[in-house]
């Protein structure tokens, strides 16, 4: 019998930790394995309600279990923001071509997260440390609203401890309770201490800011090619097959989800 | 390939015999009283064509179909809303145990546009199981079209009016009856049971169907000469200097996003995997979808790339002619003309296509 590619595999929420009053994080165990490689996506299923493409959060490394880190925003997360521990739940991929680490290698590595644009991000992190010797330096900026909605606060001030690593984190509005940074992503990205010749920043956030962050990359001297980006867009199949997230000659599901600048320049409204 | 004659009045044997083997479908017309005028003043017909199961034909009467069915045939292939899996248990296996399809009627506009489907169902990483069962067990009995209705423009992308490769059999009407190609293994065996009522065709015969071919072609190329379709090479270059073209806002203007044109489209493909829930389980349906309808690129938070219905129209072209193009090496669109004959906004890919060409090689002085 062929594969059928539609067929979720079963995966039960094994732990919930709210991150924000909108974002959770769910520790997913599949009823057999299951990997990835860093910036893949898998179409979760919410059973009877449908399914939508979320990229792990979680270190690649582990095969028995998975995070994605979801924010409230439409039909299929607001049920799936009032499920249980015990709950099932489906997966289907892993689909994307994700990070391509080999190209990272030997590099200073700029990483740029946007609000829950982090989840991705952080498996991509897990996977830099598990072969730290072979970077130059890991450079993370974050960005969020307001204090509230920073996500993995417990894990950013460890990862910023780690060797190689120079963490920061703004907001655009801070709090009284806010002794860091406040202002624009962007505003935090001057003065890094990068090699531009062998560079590379990967960012993924909200659509406008990805494209204000590499407005200001280009600026900072950062080429085409070595800007990274995730491409949000409608997915349904996971496969380059139902034809919903088309992007130039590309279908983000299959060529992307990360793009590099260059390679999706010169298409009209990247960024709608 | 071998080449039989067929007499006319024995081409329900052959049905009959595919038949016990075969879920085969046949053309059955819809009659119309109208003929429509072309601007070349041929009167061209407006009957229409409909595959039918040919238990079913039988009683209506079967007919040899002049040129295209009304529904696209990739509708033999994914259904418009089928099942495709229940979770959480084993797959779907509703084919198991089915007959085969055989479809009769197809043309060579349709076999064009099955070369996308194709592309789209079996290549890649994946291949869909549902699509790929059906089409390796299909019988493919493709005819000639000795006539054409007024939307038909394959000859403008150089896409014949008849087929010579690409399917199992094929039918040509010639004098009382027919010349059979056989084009596959399946075919040849289905051909040594009715070696009976088959000749082997003579060169005369072979050359009248030439002759036959030559004077539908021309005959059409006459009739598009009025809608000045730009050549297949151009319509990358067109389609994409075009994308600030005032001819999307102006052309969409009487779209009434019925989504008729992608359905009866042979080429699109785009479909949503949706699912039901059903007490203790649920089910996934693979559904056509189309992007001429608002929600098609919109994602949770409500952001939508297509907001607007010229960018969705826009997309459709840039999808068809430049994507396709890139990634295949041809486009997405055989010249059947179904969107023409449905759209109630009479929106006309000839006349768009025209107006794009005109707008990049000859601007208004």
């Amino acid at each position: 019998m062929m594969k059928n590619i539609y067929q979720p595999l079963e995966a039960v929420i094994e732990d919930i930790k709210e991150e924000t009053s909108t974002i959770k994080t769910f520790t997913l165990r599949p009823k057999s394995d299951f990997s990835f490689a860093t910036g893949q996506f898998i179409e979760l299923t919410v059973p009877g309600i449908g399914e939508g493409p979320f990229t792990p959060s979680s270190d690649p490394g582990i095969k028995q279990r998975l995070d994605v880190t979801i924010m409230k925003a439409g039909r299929i997360t607001a049920k799936l923001h009032s499920m249980q521990k015990g709950d099932s739940l489906g997966i289907r991929g892993p689909y994307g071509k994700g990070y391509a680490l080999d190209k990272f290698r030997g590099k200073d590595i700029v990483i740029v997260g946007g609000g829950v644009g982090l989840a991705p991000l952080r498996s991509l992190l897990f996977s830099l440390f598990s072969e730290i010797h072979n970077y130059n330096k890991i450079i993370l900026r974050y960005g969020s609203r307001t204090p509230f909605d920073i996500i993995y606060k417990g894990s950013l001030p460890e990862w910023s401890k780690k060797e190689k690593v120079d963490a920061l984190v703004s907001v655009d509005v801070g709090d009284p309770g806010w002794s860091g940074k406040v202002g624009l992503v962007t505003t935090i990205l001057d003065g890094m201490p990068v090699d531009l010749n062998k560079a590379v920043a990967i960012v993924c956030g909200p659509p406008i800011m990805m494209k204000f962050v590499t407005l200001k990359l280009l600026d900072l001297g950062f080429q085409t090619k070595d800007i990274y980006l995730s491409m949000e867009k409608n997915m349904s199949c996971g496969l380059g097959k139902c034809g919903h997230c088309r992007l130039g000659r590309y279908y983000a599901c299959k060529d992307g989800p990360v793009f590099t600048y260059e390679e999706i320049k010169d298409i009209h409204d990247i960024w709608d | 390939m071998k080449t039989y004659y067929l007499e006319g009045h024995n081409l329900s044997k052959f049905y009959e015999h595919i038949s016990a083997s075969f879920n085969l479908y046949v053309p059955t017309r819809i009659k119309s009283p109208l003929k429509v005028p072309c601007e070349h003043s041929f009167q061209l017909p407006s009957d229409d064509y409909l595959l039918k199961k040919y238990e079913e034909a039988k009683k209506e009467g079967i007919v040899f179909n002049d040129y295209r069915s009304i529904e696209p045939v990739r509708i033999f292939f994914t259904h418009f809303k089928e099942k495709v899996c229940d979770y959480f248990h084993g797959p779907a296996d509703k084919e198991k145990n089915r007959k085969p399809l055989a479809i009769c009627g197809v043309k060579n506009c349709d076999l064009f546009a099955l070369k996308i489907q194709d592309y789209v169902f079996l290549e890649g990483e994946q291949a869909d199981p549902l699509y790929k069962s059906r089409r390796e067990n299909a019988l493919v009995i493709s005819g000639d079209c000795p006539n054409f209705k007024e939307a038909c423009f394959c000859r403008g992308f150089d896409i014949d009016p008849f087929a010579t490769k690409g399917f199992d059999f094929n039918l040509s009407p010639l004098n009382d009856g027919f010349l059979l190609d056989v084009a596959s293994d399946k075919a040849e065996e289905i051909v040594n049971a009715l070696k009976g009522i088959l000749t082997p065709a003579n060169f005369g015969q072979i050359s009248g169907r030439y002759a036959k071919r030559e004077s539908v072609v021309k005959r059409m190329e006459e009739h598009l000469c009025y809608h000045q379709i730009p050549k297949k090479e151009t319509l990358k270059e067109i389609v994409t200097a075009g994308f600030n073209s005032p001819v999307w806002q102006e052309q969409m203007q009487t779209c009434v996003e019925c989504g008729a044109c992608v359905f009866a489209c042979d080429t699109c493909h785009c479909f949503l995997l949706a699912d039901e829930s059903r007490k203790e389980r649920a089910e996934r349906f693979r559904i056509w979808d189309g992007c001429l309808y608002k929600n098609f690129t919109t994602v949770a938070g409500g952001a939508n790339p297509l907001r607007m219905r010229y960018m969705r129209l826009r997309n459709r072209y840039l999808k068809k002619f430049d994507f396709f193009i890139d990634n295949l090496g041809f486009q997405a669109c055989c010249g059947c003309g179904r969107c023409i004959d449905v759209c109630p906004g009479r929106i006309d890919i000839r006349y768009i296509l025209k107006r794009l060409y005109d707008e990049k090689y000859l601007p208004a002085a």
